[in-house]
């Protein structure tokens, strides 16, 4: 999958629980789900089982102690992905 | 002794708007298979888990200041050796290398925890409790008078003693209808 279709689809997944829509407008690589968007820590944990079911994969807990930003969430999906490919 | 300090509030209202905990998969991301069983066998599950939750943000926001690490890891931080009288809770979190001293209050409306990473400054915290807005600093230098509640160099937020021109930090949380400024009662 190309990079900006997954931003597109983490968009979609994140768009719920953003409560900065300007800076939801201009997601990009480098933007901080927390500090950025606004999420609330309590609803990151909704952004992750999305993601999970979304792309079939699953996010263990080192995985989401690093997914704060859309570019660390590109890099897990990327990994999950290729991991569940090869086998 | 520096005064690390991290408070966490959460409405009941708000949050059973915005998070429905029984979704598949929620709990095991989130609390270890004793907080599960704490939360399912408590007379209300909701307010044990924001109880829960809360314990662990406020810790985390301690470990943050210590460490400078950010992540999302609230499966690390273990809630332990709970105990609630009537609205007062004390406990425990640890995680990794810390052990954090937790005091929490429980209401009908919300609950708010406090984390300290000395049992001594447990003793040592005044809390303020205000209507959450995007004013809530200015309301609370308007309310505390003497008082002027401002953010550090890296944007953190700290008190400051206008009658002693001691400055201390703070540890502000807000959520929903709530929000809850903590620090130290001997600034």
């Amino acid at each position: 999958m190309e990079k900006e279709e997954l931003i597109n689809e983490l968009t979609i997944i994140v768009s719920p629980y953003a409560q900065d829509a300007e800076a939801l407008a201009h997601i990009q690589e480098d933007t901080d789900f927390i500090r950025d968007l606004k999420i609330n820590s309590a609803n990151l944990v909704d952004v992750v089982l999305d993601v999970e079911e979304k792309f079939g994969i699953e996010i263990d807990n080192d995985s989401m102690a690093r997914m704060l930003t859309v570019k660390a969430a590109i890099r897990i999906i990327e990994e999950k992905l290729a991991a569940g490919a090869g086998k | 002794m520096l005064p690390v300090l991290g408070n966490d509030v959460v409405d009941l209202k708000q949050a059973s708007i915005d998070s429905n905990w029984q979704r598949k998969g929620y709990l095991r991301k989130i609390y270890t298979v004793q907080e599960q069983e704490l939360i399912l066998d408590a007379e209300q599950p909701a307010t044990m888990l924001w109880l829960l939750w809360t314990m662990k943000e406020a810790s985390y926001k301690v470990i943050n200041r210590l460490t400078g690490v950010r992540n999302y890891s609230p499966l690390s931080y273990v809630c332990r050796n709970l105990v609630i009288r009537d609205t007062d809770v004390s406990g425990m979190v640890t995680a990794g290398n810390y052990s954090l001293y937790i005091k929490a209050e429980i209401t009908e409306e919300w609950i708010h925890s406090v984390a300290v990473w000395k049992k001594e400054l447990l003793d040592n915290l005044k809390i303020h409790y205000l209507s959450n807005s995007s004013y809530y600093p200015d309301d609370f230098n308007l309310s505390c008078a003497g008082y002027r509640l401002t953010k550090d160099n890296t944007g953190l937020p700290q008190i400051t003693n206008l009658h002693t021109s001691m400055t201390s930090e703070a540890s502000v949380s807000h959520h929903g209808r709530y929000a809850a400024i903590l620090y130290p009662k001997s600034l």
